[in-house]
């Protein structure tokens, strides 16, 4: 039997059966997240950790003793005694069905992984089904938006498997409700508001309906701009350098060149959430006005490149002599409201400390 | 109306989106983009959200021509018997296309705004009234029929005439449970199609938390060959208002709906005149016949064209506003229905049974079906048929009966070549295997279902083929696109059907076919995507020449 070690966190609500294991699940979990739990690698296209399960794809289903068809496994919650399934021939034959249907309406299946985070999803279940086959030929069911003129987000429906990841994310996820499923059936497309641009609606360009998107259909414009850039893709952890809530990042380089951002969806902060600016806003690490080293007003205006102790030694004496000449109250500091913690705390050290007033407040009440 | 007072008309009250939507399309004719950026706002829906989700209705115009336009039925009846030429001739005013209207007993309806017109060509085109059914022609005792051909019947003194609400006055004599448990002991079940027995379902809804309780009669009555529901609402709007209050104090709900698709406009007025009225004689409303806390509020909800709107979660989230996906099961609307609370949901035939029941006994009831079978069945009988219409028939019925000497069998010259189960959602049966009885057990043995207990007769004119690419269609029309199995699946079998299908050998037909089929059935996300497969599997069990001549053509 697997067993939970840490018995601290939550009571054991009771154990079921998975392909002949016995298993102990909490009070909440689904079959399917039991399953992952005990890396059964049950495929799914719909489902994201993050937003609330929809069961559309139904790859995730799985056999319930007792029970006459297959259940999805993410939208059931365990219960106490059942003997789950995961893996028996019906359901794969099923899963490969499914999966040679979903290729069978899309026109591209061969997608550039700088499209976003998930991109790959579709393509690497294509390939472990063996199910790019061409069987099922038929009508395609995307209506391609591509020239929506925003610069960050690429809609190209063609590809999109109506799995409404985008549109949870979006509503559950940032609150912003900028696009929703109009029509039903084959015709269902992925819209803002009156079939607008995204310009035209509630979108935030967050990013995050393309980050969840398993098929490239939504795609990162900036990102592909680096499609033809020769090199490996590699992907470093960081923070993003723009605000307090310090989201974490995975920097995408090809060469020493930054051409793209992923949130990190095991960011403590964020769990994979990022704005605009942390996920759009990277040109100008590149950029040639870019200033790279520190820069000192000469007499004439004009300014003088230095080296840091240069520049930190002429800045303390510029403070040093405003105090002599004017008093430690003529000081202030005003901290950015977006800065962390610990840089809130050096700043107001710094002014008190070295300063002698208490002339510090932060730019949100100022 | 100003936009301003349809919203303050509606606002207060629950589920208030329909009718505003309604209110709209009404007042402009079609739902403008001013109106849903009002509207959005009003009820704080996001935009995004609320354009979509008017978008999955077929009937909301959101361009002129709107709402007055003709919508001409073209249904899997219709198209056979005119429909396509009408819908060709009233082109020039702007018709479209409209699924089974549900009144393929009566054809062609077109419908024009707030009326529907019958006729068979553009000039004979006139505004009726529904049907009433025939005299049993079996003298076969009815429960759901037994008054309704009486004169004055749809109205309160009609109604009254014979016995109507006494079922009402002597169960609020006695306790929910006894009223319960002679639902219960009727072995009344589910008539909208799944069969659920009525009343474990009240008995969960009173036993569940949480309040307040609703009452929902299904009055969407989508699926193509059934119009029963039309014709109970129509004649007998009484008996349907006093089965719902009847489950009002089974269960304590006080709330009710009834959710009445579109396509029945007409419907609409008789419905609210009887509610009018029974709310003046103390029938409904607070403190129902002089009985303290027994209170009821029971109103019309419009559909606006969507057959799955019929499926009891996707019905929810309509009423409730929401985009009309079908809901994940469990948990169920017993415990979380309308708003989340617990809820009865019950097709109109179920609870326009339960008056008589309570009045003649539980015994009664069961005992009018045939065999070990319990109770009656409405049936809708339409096509390639000399009398189409609703015939009340005992649970257990010998279909021959039924379709030769109750309803004169085929028309002169014409002989059955198959007919069809559960409207379209049973797919077919075939001349040489109509040797059944009308009842679940004997149906689903033969791979189908009986379910809301539409049959559609095709004679040997059609061509089965293409009647089965009618059918997919219709589903692949309807399918809402929420999971992947159906909303493919439909589509591709209806392209298997449709003789464009240049490329493949009937080998590879049928695997696609079979393949498609056998997915959608085990894991589609609701009854839609599993029952439209029984179209292609019995087409090829019944049909295998007509398949590969289909596939020679090309
Ligand atoms: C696709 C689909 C369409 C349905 N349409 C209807 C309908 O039009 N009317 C109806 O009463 N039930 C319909 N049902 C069945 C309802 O979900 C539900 O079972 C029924 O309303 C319960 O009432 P009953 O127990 O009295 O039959 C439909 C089900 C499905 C899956
Ligand atoms: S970028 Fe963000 S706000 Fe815009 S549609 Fe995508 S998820 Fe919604
Ligand atoms: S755009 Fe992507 S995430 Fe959105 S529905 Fe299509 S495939 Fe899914
Ligand atoms: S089976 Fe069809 S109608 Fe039902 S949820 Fe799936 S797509 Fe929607
Ligand atoms: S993951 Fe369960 S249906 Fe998609």
């Amino acid at each position: 039997m697997i067993a939970f070690k840490d018995k601290s966190s939550g009571t054991v609500a009771g154990s079921l059966t998975i392909d002949g294991e016995l298993i102990e699940f909490r009070d909440g979990e689904t079959i399917y997240q039991i399953a992952e739990r005990c890396r059964r690698e049950v495929p799914t296209l719909c489902y994201d950790e993050r937003l609330e399960a929809f069961g559309a794809c139904r790859l995730c289903v799985v056999e319930l003793e007792g029970i006459h068809n297959p259940v999805a496994s993410c939208t059931t919650m365990a219960d106490d005694g059942m003997v789950v399934k995961t893996k028996t021939e019906a359901l794969e034959k099923h899963r490969k069905t499914l999966l040679e249907m979903v290729a069978s309406e899309n026109s591209n299946l061969d997608v550039d992984p700088l499209s976003g985070y998930a991109s790959q999803e579709l393509g690497q279940l294509l390939s472990r089904y063996n199910a790019n086959n061409g069987r099922f030929a038929g009508n395609k069911s995307g209506d391609s938006n591509r020239d929506d003129k925003n610069p960050f987000i690429l809609r190209d429906y063609d590809n999109c498997i109506s799995c409404y990841r985008c549109v949870r994310v979006c509503a559950e996820q940032e609150g912003d409700h900028a696009i929703n499923v109009m029509n039903r059936g084959f015709n269902t497309q992925i819209t803002a508001e009156f079939g607008n641009d995204l310009r035209d609606s509630q979108c935030t360009f967050c990013g995050q309906c393309v980050q969840t998107c398993p098929t490239g259909a939504l795609a990162d414009k900036k990102a592909l701009r680096a499609s033809d850039l020769p090199g490996d893709i590699s992907k470093t952890r960081s923070i993003c350098p723009y605000c307090g809530v310090g989201c974490a990042v995975d920097i995408l380089t090809k060469d020493d060149r930054v051409v793209g951002i992923h949130p990190a969806m095991d960011g403590p902060a964020n769990e994979g959430a990022l704005c605009i600016k942390g996920q759009y806003a990277f040109d100008f690490v590149h950029h040639p006005d870019r200033l790279t080293k520190p820069l000192i007003r000469q007499a004439d205006g004009s300014f003088r490149e230095v080296e840091w102790d240069d520049a930190l030694q002429a800045a303390a004496a510029g403070f040093s002599k405003v105090r002599e000449k004017y008093g430690r109250h003529a000081v202030t500091g005003i901290a950015s409201g977006r800065a962390p913690h610990e840089a809130a705390y050096t700043m107001q050290k710094f002014i008190r400390a070295s300063f002698g007033t208490n002339y510090i407040d932060n730019c949100s009440r100022s | 109306m100003t936009d301003q007072e349809i919203i303050e008309c509606w606002q207060g009250e629950d589920a208030p989106l329909l009718p505003i939507l309604q209110a709209f399309h009404n007042r402009d004719d079609h739902i403008t983009e001013a109106a849903i950026k009002t509207i959005a706002a009003s009820l704080r829906i996001p935009l995004a959200e609320l354009f979509a989700t008017i978008t999955f209705y077929h009937h909301f115009s959101r361009d002129l021509p709107g709402k007055n336009a003709p919508r001409v039925c073209t249904g899997n009846v219709c198209c056979l018997n005119g429909g396509t030429q009408l819908l060709e001739s009233l082109k020039a005013e702007g018709a479209t296309a409209m699924p089974c209207a549900g009144r393929c007993d009566d054809m062609v309806p077109v419908l024009r705004g707030d009326k529907i017109y019958v006729g068979q060509d553009a000039d004979s085109l006139e505004n009726r009234p529904t049907p009433l059914p025939a005299d049993n022609p079996g003298n076969a005792e009815e429960c759901v029929f037994r008054h309704i051909r009486e004169e004055g019947r749809s109205q309160l003194d009609g109604y009254r005439y014979s016995g109507g609400y006494c079922a009402l006055e002597s169960a609020i004599m006695s306790s929910r449970k006894e009223l319960i448990d002679l639902v219960i002991d009727s072995k009344l079940a589910g008539r909208g199609g799944a069969g659920f027995p009525t009343g474990l379902k009240w008995k969960a809804v009173n036993e569940a938390h949480g309040s307040p309780k609703s009452i929902i009669c299904n009055a969407d009555e989508g699926e193509p060959g059934c119009f029963k529901d039309r014709a109970i609402m129509d004649h007998d709007p009484h008996a349907l208002i006093e089965g719902m209050t009847l489950a009002a104090y089974a269960t304590g709900a006080r709330r009710g709906f009834i959710y009445l698709r579109y396509e029945y406009p007409e419907t609409e007025g008789i419905l609210q005149r009887a509610i009018d009225e029974a709310l003046n004689a103390g029938l409904l409303g607070n403190d129902i016949l002089g009985k303290e806390d027994f209170h009821f509020n029971l109103q019309i909800r419009r559909g606006a064209g969507a057959y799955i709107c019929g499926e009891e979660g996707s019905l929810l989230n309509s009423l409730e506003g929401k985009h009309p996906f079908p809901r994940n099961k469990p948990p169920f609307p017993v415990t979380h229905g309308f708003e989340n609370l617990p809820t009865v949901v019950n097709n109109v035939e179920t609870l326009a049974s339960v008056a008589n029941i309570v009045r003649k006994g539980a015994a009664w009831y069961r005992d009018l079906g045939l065999g070990e079978h319990a109770g009656t069945k409405v049936i809708s009988l339409s096509g390639d048929i000399q009398k189409p219409g609703n015939y009340e028939i005992p649970f257990g019925f010998s279909l021959q009966t039924l379709l030769h000497d109750w309803a004169g069998g085929p028309r002169a010259g014409r002989t059955i070549q198959a007919v069809t189960m559960a409207g379209l959602s049973g797919g077919f049966l075939a001349a040489d295997d109509l040797n059944v009885t009308l009842d679940e057990a004997c149906i689903r043995g033969r791979g189908s279902f009986l379910g809301a207990g539409g049959i559609i007769v095709f004679d040997d004119s059609r061509d089965m083929v293409s009647a089965a690419h009618d059918a997919m269609e219709f589903f692949a029309h309807e399918s809402c696109g929420k999971c992947f199995p159906c909303r493919i699946g439909t589509q591709r079998l209806t392209e298997r059907l449709n003789g464009n299908d240049k490329q493949l050998s009937l080998e590879n037909w049928q695997e696609e076919v079979d393949d498609i089929g056998s997915v959608m059935k085990a894991t589609s996300a609701c009854g839609l995507g599993m029952a439209a497969p029984h179209i292609t599997e019995s087409l090829q069990r019944y049909f295998p020449e007509a398949i590969k001549s289909h596939l020679k053509k090309n």
